[in-house]
């Protein structure tokens, strides 16, 4: 177990590197010229050109990336083109919204599935139909346009929460909801199903033949082998929240780095994209890395690699 | 043991959400409290140094922090702001300034005559690449500082001088802030707003400053936020989440009507949106095509169903509110029939295809015009882009757009408020082909180019008059544009909020702006 | 039994959008893009059952014509998805070593990028439109195929009878495709059927952020993302798109959970 994470620690930075470079020539190949786009749509083609010199963009592509892992390498991701704000000051100062909202939408999920998951395994019947035809539904629904209809809802008609920004706790709720729901589906799901494979397994029916209260022998048995999948998932998952929290947050105005990277590739700002990706993809590779090694600890026969 | 877990869950739910009303109003009490004015717009400033941008929306984050030498009345005519008086020479061409004594910037710099020349060759330092600094350069050849006052030499005869130097471009900035390299991140003018903060991704505040020469603002602060979504924006003037949102998308501007709590600002806008056909390509270069398809297009239809009525149809390249508009210009009305007898006449009766280039916002009205067109033979295809990938497809050369297949690009331009010239020889003058203006589609007309020389060059009024009617006449008969419509700058605010008011082209003046 | 409902109606619901979309031009005809400014945004009637969209087009027309285009996205996304990453699965999994090593890495690399954000990058680079919507989500889906196929084709090397064939002397390219890919090929099925409606939602949200498909295609993300512009105003016009998406991807998703199910009543397939 502490060799597999090794290995993976290891190969982290080979990963970082292949997705910058890949990253780096993607960008430069996008069309539209930020430039231009700084310069604005009535400005002369002698400023544009004026714009261009000022960003550094007018050397070799190579000498480019090179100048950007050099600096990179020593946490210097250049400065934005359209903020003007060196990328590490930014990126730092909306960051903690991303995980804010990752994390409230994540926690909203794994309550909420799992109750719902357990319930519908436990309870059976009509319940776990309505649980199951909720989350199909739940999986099934484009969750901008929820979003949306969301707050039509609850922010102007019913006037119950704000709606736009990151303040206040109430803040979290629509956009946690928007966020969660997809996996909050997914982990009901899986709960379900592993509660039901767990309360089959010997184990458990050992545990109750030796007349340990059922409840306790849900809880500490099944939920317990059920919580593998759900970790599972959440690693799986975690690339579908970053993706998901870039259209939430566009919806919301929440200051993350989803609408930062919106916009960023809008303005073809490319030292954030850049800063950006790399971030993402830094942020998916350790979560994965996290719910390996949870996975391990919580089943020590389960084999890695 | 069960049903206690969803039971505490559920309270803990029922809790928050019985408290989240209850916050929400606390929230908004603090805010109003504090007399800070909430504007939404749909994008975000591009830059805090008013030199450096040519945005509308920007220009009207910047206004309250900075002025000019003038600056436009509630009128939209020139006055007195830094420069209390001025005098010109015969020619036209010498322009001196009186400035106001003992003003100050932001940050305790004294705004002389030093500061206002060095603010103004900014933008003739083909080193600084500034963004805006074209529409200056191809008027001022100098300026320097005279005692107490600033005196600019001009290329040629201006007219339009004090309107130019009131616009937000030719704002006056601190020349010590200009030097630490921080303008374009953090204001320093001398406006009756100061610079607080630019919270990356959520707003810009301002508040009040105390030591403004003229009248204190009523506000204590501006806080200016922003939405891509025309539907948020919406939104956030009903929950009183912003207190302005500019521009309000027409969609909603028939159901304000009847909101007794919301107002709507409802002016004659100067953009004039228009597609500008590629003159270089077959069969775009025959007169009689061009002409096909302002006759195919139904621009009432358009601003009835697209725009909601909250357009004037395009009838001339400049807008009613530009000098010297000529409302007699005839225009092209609907005539489906005369668009197939001109195709016909000019070798394509059975139509062609050809491809617009449109950033999203405008994208449904190019699909209008795709179906519209259908109706003649003319097969459209709509090429939707982001922005940027727009402004490079547009402003491509002759062999780039010969070789990209690029007929034609949709967009508007506005400046002709400042001048008629601002609007003619950028878009038709064969001097500002693109990639170096935004004369889109290489139209070249040599009487109409030496008209516009004369006269923008030309200082009397009179004079001027007959000369812009005619040019209108030319370029309504050459047609290098199928002209559109012109929208009302739409905004929406709410009914407690007093004093607002909007220049041609949608740029919100809120310096002045109280609640009831 | 539930499972059986789960199948019945996930088929109908799949079979229902596929009549729709084959009938398309029969029921819908030229209503789905004749445009008539004049009647803009009208309330369901009996001459538009579900009104009519800001050019005046018939809705419902073009909701049906959209099922067409979903299914297109379906089968583009999905196959090009397919055609790409069971190949490499199958030469990882077959040959192992080096080569598994290298489609390793490169998955890896691939599957470290989220999805949306993979596709938005794509997409701007190609340029918006609906085929470059299409190969960016086939292409963030690719490492779910390589790494399921590869794991199918390890396990499918020990069983018996394609030692047999290989001890035969088949050909390598016989054996993978004729034996491996044959057995391998009802699991790849099932989660090419769960991963039908992620296609359609994905294309959704890449419409959301302006890098869909173009108009006048009655692509119903490109039509609930144009028309919640008017949310407020008119909102039948993003409510119907919205729920052809839902009942699509329902239909696809109750579908493969069914065909599942009745392949392996205990364990899921994920990739």
């Amino acid at each position: 177990m502490g060799r597999y994470v090794g290995r993976k620690l290891l190969a982290l930075p080979l990963v970082l590197l292949g997705v910058s470079f890949l990253v780096f020539g993607a960008i430069r190949l996008l069309p539209g010229d930020p430039a231009r786009i700084m310069a604005g749509d009535q400005a002369t083609g002698e400023a544009i050109a004026g714009m261009r010199h000022r960003l550094g963009l007018d050397k070799p592509f190579l000498l480019q990336y090179g100048l950007f892992l050099t600096q990179a390498a020593q946490g210097d991701f250049g400065i934005s083109i359209r903020s003007k704000q060196p990328v590490l000051s930014e990126v730092t100062r909306r960051f903690p919204y991303t995980v804010a909202l990752a994390s409230s939408a994540y926690g909203f999920a794994i309550v909420i599935g799992t109750v719902a998951g357990v319930v519908a395994a436990v309870r059976g019947g009509w319940v776990d139909h309505l649980v199951m035809a909720m989350t199909i539904l739940a999986a099934s629904t484009a969750n901008f346009w929820l979003a949306l209809v969301g707050m039509m809802v609850f922010a102007v008609e019913l006037d119950w929460l704000p709606l736009l920004g990151a303040g206040s706790p109430a803040h979290y709720v629509l956009p946690t909801a928007a966020l969660g729901l997809l996996p909050t589906a997914i982990i009901a799901r899986m709960t379900r199903s592993g509660m039901l494979d767990a309360l089959r397994q010997d184990h458990v029916r050992t545990a109750r033949a030796k007349g340990l209260r059922e409840t306790v022998v849900t809880l500490r048995h099944a939920l317990r082998n059920a919580l593998i999948p759900i970790v599972t998932i959440v690693g799986l998952n975690f690339g579908g929240l970053l993706g998901g929290a870039v259209v939430t947050e566009t919806v919301f105005n929440w200051p993350g780095i989803g609408s930062l990277l919106v916009d960023s590739v809008r303005d073809r700002d490319y030292p954030m994209i850049e800063a950006l990706v790399l971030l993402s993809v830094f942020s998916v590779v350790i979560v994965n890395l996290i719910a390996d090694a949870a996975i391990a600890l919580l089943d020590p026969r389960l084999r890695l690699g | 043991m069960r049903t206690e877990i969803t039971r505490a869950d559920f309270v803990r739910l029922g809790l928050a959400v019985a408290t989240a009303p209850l916050l929400q109003r606390v929230a908004r009490a603090a805010a109003a409290a504090a007399a800070e004015l909430a504007i939404m717009q749909t994008e975000a400033p591009r830059s805090m140094d008013p030199a450096d941008q040519t945005a509308t929306l920007t220009s009207g984050v910047l206004s309250p922090m900075y002025e000019g030498l003038t600056k436009f009345d509630e009128n939209r005519q020139p006055g007195p702001s830094l420069a209390t008086a001025w005098k010109t020479d015969d020619a036209g061409t010498n322009w001196s300034f009186d400035l106001r004594p003992g003003v100050k910037f932001h940050d305790g710099t004294p705004c002389d005559a030093d500061a206002v020349a060095a603010s103004f060759q900014r933008h003739l330092d083909t080193q600084r690449g500034l963004a805006s600094s074209g529409r200056f350069r191809a008027v001022i050849a100098d300026v320097r500082a005279n005692g107490a006052g600033v005196v600019f030499t001009l290329k040629s005869p201006y007219p339009a001088m004090l309107r130019l130097l009131a616009t937000a471009n030719a704002s006056v900035v601190s020349p010590t802030a200009d030097k630490t390299g921080t303008l374009g991140r953090k204001a320093v003018g001398t406006g009756p707003f100061r610079f607080v903060e630019w919270a990356s991704g959520q707003y810009v505040r301002q508040e009040a400053n105390p030591d403004y020469w003229g009248a204190k603002p009523s506000l204590a602060a501006l806080k200016w936020t922003w939405t891509a979504e025309p539907g948020v924006m919406n939104m956030a003037v009903h929950t009183g989440d912003a207190d302005i949102v500019n521009p309000l998308p027409p969609a909603f501007a028939g159901q304000l009507k009847s909101q007794w709590k919301i107002g709507l600002q409802n002016h004659d806008g100067s953009a004039v949106y228009w597609v500008s056909l590629n003159t270089q390509m077959k069969p775009l270069d025959d007169v009689r095509v061009r002409q096909a398809l302002n006759y195919a297009t139904d621009r009432a239809a358009l601003v009835r169903s697209l725009l909601f009525g909250y357009a004037t149809p395009a009838n001339s390249p400049l807008a009613p509110v530009d000098l010297f508009y000529d409302a007699s210009q005839p225009g092209y009305p609907y005539d489906p029939d005369k668009a197939k007898a001109l195709l016909r006449e000019a070798g394509v009766p059975d139509g062609f295809s050809m491809n617009v280039a449109v950033q999203a916002p405008q994208s449904n009205i190019a699909e209008a015009l795709q179906g519209m067109w259908a109706n003649v033979g003319v097969k459209l295809d709509v090429l939707r882009m982001e922005s940027g990938v727009w402004v490079q497809a547009a402003f491509g050369d002759p062999e780039q757009k010969a070789k990209q297949g690029l007929f034609s690009a949709l967009a508007s331009w506005s400046t002709g408020f400042i001048d008629p010239d601002q609007q003619f020889r950028p878009l038709y003058g064969s001097k500002n082909w693109s990639p170096t203006g935004p004369n889109l589609g290489f139209y070249k007309n040599d009487t109409l180019d030496a008209l516009l020389d004369r006269a923008a060059a030309t200082m009397d009024p009179a004079q001027r008059q007959p000369m812009y009617v005619q040019a209108q006449k030319i370029v309504v008969d050459d047609a290098p544009h199928v002209l559109l419509y012109i929208p009302k700058d739409l905004a929406a605010i709410r009914s407690d909020v007093q004093g607002v008011w909007m220049l041609p082209g949608g740029q919100l003046i809120v310096s002045s702006a109280r609640r009831a | 039994m539930r499972r059986r409902g789960n199948l019945i109606l996930g088929g109908a619901l799949v079979a229902l959008i596929v009549a729709a979309g084959l009938l398309a031009p029969v029921i819908a005809g030229s209503a789905a893009f004749a445009q008539n400014l004049g009647n803009a945004m009208l309330p369901p009637s009996a001459a538009h059952w579900l009104g009519t969209d800001q050019y005046g087009r018939d809705l419902f027309a073009r909701i049906v014509y959209g099922a067409r285009i979903s299914l297109f996205e379906v089968a583009l996304g999905v196959g090009m998805a397919m055609a790409a990453g069971i190949p490499a699965g199958l030469v990882a999994g077959w040959f192992g070593a080096l080569t598994d090593e290298v489609i390793g890495w490169s998955t890896n690399i691939l599957f470290a990028f989220p999805g949306i954000i993979l596709a938005i990058l794509i997409v701007s680079v190609l340029g918006p439109g609906l085929f470059n919507l299409l190969l960016a989500i086939a292409i963030f889906s690719v490492p779910v195929y390589v790494r399921l196929t590869r794991n199918l084709t390890l396990a499918l090397k020990q069983i018996d009878y394609v030692e047999a064939a290989r001890s035969t002397g088949a050909s390598t390219a016989r054996v993978l495709f004729q034996h491996v890919l044959r057995n391998a090929l009802p699991p790849l099925l099932v989660q090419a059927t769960l991963t039908a409606g992620t296609v359609i939602l994905a294309a959704a949200s890449l419409s959301f952020l302006g890098l869909g498909a173009q108009p006048p295609l009655p692509e119903w993300g490109a039509m609930m993302s144009s028309a919640r512009d008017l949310l407020g105003v008119d909102n039948d016009l993003s409510l119907f798109p919205g729920l052809a998406i839902t009942v699509a991807v329902l239909g696809f998703n109750l579908l493969g959970d069914g065909v599942r199910d009745l392949l392996d009543p205990h364990r899921g397939v994920r990739g």
